[in-house]
């Protein structure tokens, strides 16, 4: 029996490894052919005359990106603050659902959204005042990232900030200090990386959405400043996905195509790795917790 | 409990949609719509496609379109059919105005310019609807009998080619001649413009065997559509339709991998040396515009002005 466990617990670690190797395999061939400098830090994307330069899409992915954690983050978690400290019971019950239905909507939904309200409000209200060609933005991108980041962010910032032990929280009001006091200076600093580690899965799930963020972005290859958040851009996610529906089969645009997938794959490998290492004193305080109720019964009994 | 309010709450959001919905949907179309298109889908041709009529002008061109906004361009993406034909025929080539929003479905194309009133792009006649605006080409609106005569300039030929030895192949001859048929033709009708209405009617052959068809994604459509005719007529033949662009048709077209390539731009003279093509459709490209823009005609000149980024603002086109 213990067999078939090992056998299904190795299917997924050889779908990954399948994955790597498919991805490595074509993809390095064609960063070579290129050169790797002129792919990586390449400014001009011209398929038709052999250019491949992906320096705007991985600036691309990173404001879109960027964008999403600096909207996202302080609403997921002044949002996981509340739910984990201030929220009455019966509205937990009606809160809670609601942010776990919005995790489990569809992206290309999402993407409909955006491309019928938010890019057509963005047109409206600044379309005339900066001369914008469409509401096609990376301001759009980022908004709606912010939205389909919110459930991630708030889940796992609000788990992590119930595993701070309540002592620490009613040693603070003990002192003196107000509620929001004590959840903000002790309880949210006690939880730090448990709260980073959530903005990272964040960025990691920003940072791979193809779908939604293909339908609002506009996907000029275009190399962007951060201040030009009123004009479109493309990501590495959906430089992969526009192309690749006519593209040569064995062409070195389509090498250059999974190339990009290489770049992707090495960034979310990236984030993982802080995510684990984020995650690697999250056990010590949860042992503390344990050790918590203890305490207090002693405290009960003298 | 939970189950209960989730429900709830899912039909708040679905009211919640059906009312922005409501809220946006674009105005009641006025009668004169279909003129924007005056396709006659019928296979044989009808002389009042002919004379397609001036389309009349908008009655009240949408009081708040300010000329001196920003062109959207919209474009379709490196690689597909659609493209390759605009830019060839507008003479735009390698010069893609680098701000155009790129979008890799025709549906998203039309989404788009319907949103947004100072919006241009390009799609395939078969795919226009009555929420944009086809543009009259130097005059003449893109029609059956205007791209069947060459003179709505913005088209391309849907063909197929084979080579030597597959000519003389007695199924491919029949499938091929099936597709020139009357049968074949009103298909082509369907969604192209057919090139020959009056062709013969098709006599199925009772031959057997396989074929394997393949090329061009923008041909594919129309070789499913022949394929299943021509199969409910001959049904011991299985035919396999794969895509992969026009260049792949062409080049194992050429080395035999398979019969019958697609292709959905002309042949180049050094491709024809070793193929013959039969050209089995047309497919005119329209240029569009939302309703609310008070344009009606463009040059090829504006064209590729507007898709090079030369005019940038809708006061530059005349």
């Amino acid at each position: 029996m213990r067999g078939v466990f090992l056998v299904a617990a190795l299917a997924s670690v050889l779908a990954v490894a399948l994955i790597c190797l498919f991805l490595f395999a074509q993809g390095f061939p064609a960063i070579m052919e290129i050169g790797p400098l002129k792919f990586l830090f390449g400014t001009e994307w011209k398929p038709k005359q052999d250019i491949f330069g992906i320096l705007p899409m991985i600036l691309g992915s990173v404001y879109v990106t960027g964008g999403a954690i600096l909207l996202g983050v302080p609403i997921g978690l002044f949002t996981a603050l509340f739910m984990a400290k201030s929220c009455p019971k019966p509205l937990y019950r009606f809160l809670k659902p609601a942010i776990n239905l919005m995790a489990g909507v569809p992206s290309v939904i999402y993407g409909f959204f955006g491309m019928m309200v938010l890019v057509p409000a963005i047109f409206e209200l600044f379309g005339k005042r900066f001369d914008m060609m469409s509401g096609d933005s990376m301001l759009a991108a980022s908004i709606l990232l912010a939205m389909m980041i919110l459930p991630t962010v708030i889940n796992i910032a609000e788990t992590n900030l119930r595993s701070v032990p309540q002592e620490l929280y009613e040693g603070a009001v003990a002192l003196g200090a107000s509620h929001e006091r004590a959840v903000f200076k002790v309880i949210l600093p006690a939880a730090r990386s448990g709260v980073m580690a959530a903005v990272v899965l964040g960025v990691g799930r920003a940072i791979g959405e193809t779908m939604a963020v293909k339908m609002v972005a506009g996907n000029q290859a275009v190399l962007r400043l951060p201040h030009e958040f009123l004009k479109g851009v493309r990501t590495l996610t959906t430089n992969i996905v526009t192309e690749m529906g006519y593209v040569e089969h064995g062409s070195l645009h389509n090498g250059a195509l999974i190339a990009t997938g290489v770049v992707l794959f090495v960034f979310i490998l990236i984030i993982n790795m802080l995510f684990s290492v984020l995650n690697r004193d999250l056990p010590r305080r949860r042992r503390g917790k344990e050790n918590a109720p203890n305490l207090s019964k002693e405290g009960a009994a003298l | 409990m939970k189950k209960a309010i989730s429900l709830a709450l899912i039909a708040v959001l679905t009211l919640a949609l059906f009312a922005a919905c409501a809220d946006s949907s674009p105005p009641a179309s006025s009668p004169d719509d279909q003129s924007n298109l005056n396709l006659n889908r019928d296979a044989g041709s009808s002389p009042a496609a002919q004379n397609t009529p001036e389309d009349p002008p908008q009655a009240s061109p949408a009081p708040d379109f300010d000329a001196d906004r920003v062109i959207a361009v919209f474009t379709r993406e490196e690689g597909s059919g659609t493209r390759d034909a605009f830019v060839s025929v507008t003479g735009v080539g390698e010069d893609m105005y680098a701000e155009a929003v790129v979008e890799s479905e025709t549906n998203q194309i039309l989404t788009k310019v319907e949103e947004n009133p100072y919006a241009i792009g390009y799609i395939s006649v078969g795919s226009l609807s009555s929420s944009v605006k086809a543009l009259t080409l130097d005059g003449v609106a893109p029609s059956n009998a205007t791209i069947l005569d060459g003179s709505y300039t913005l088209q391309r030929p849907l063909l197929v080619c084979v080579n030597e030895e597959k000519a003389r192949d007695e199924l491919v001859q029949d499938f091929i001649a099936f597709m020139l048929s009357a049968q074949g033709q009103a298909i082509s009708a369907t969604k192209w413009t057919a090139i020959n209405a009056a062709a013969a009617d098709y006599t199925p052959s009772g031959l057997t065997g396989t074929l394997k068809v393949g090329g061009s994604t923008s041909v594919e459509p129309l070789m499913q559509s022949i394929r299943q005719a021509y199969i409910d007529l001959n049904p011991s033949v299985t035919i396999e339709i794969s895509g992969g662009g026009s260049g792949t048709g062409i080049s194992e077209a050429t080395s035999g991998v398979i019969d019958i390539g697609m292709s959905s731009r002309a042949l180049r003279d050094n491709e024809k040396e070793a193929l013959e093509d039969i050209n089995i459709a047309l497919d005119g490209v329209a240029v569009i515009v939302n309703p609310a823009n008070p344009i009606e005609n463009i040059t090829i000149e504006q064209i590729k002005a507007i898709f090079t980024g030369e005019i940038t603002r809708w006061s530059g086109v005349n």
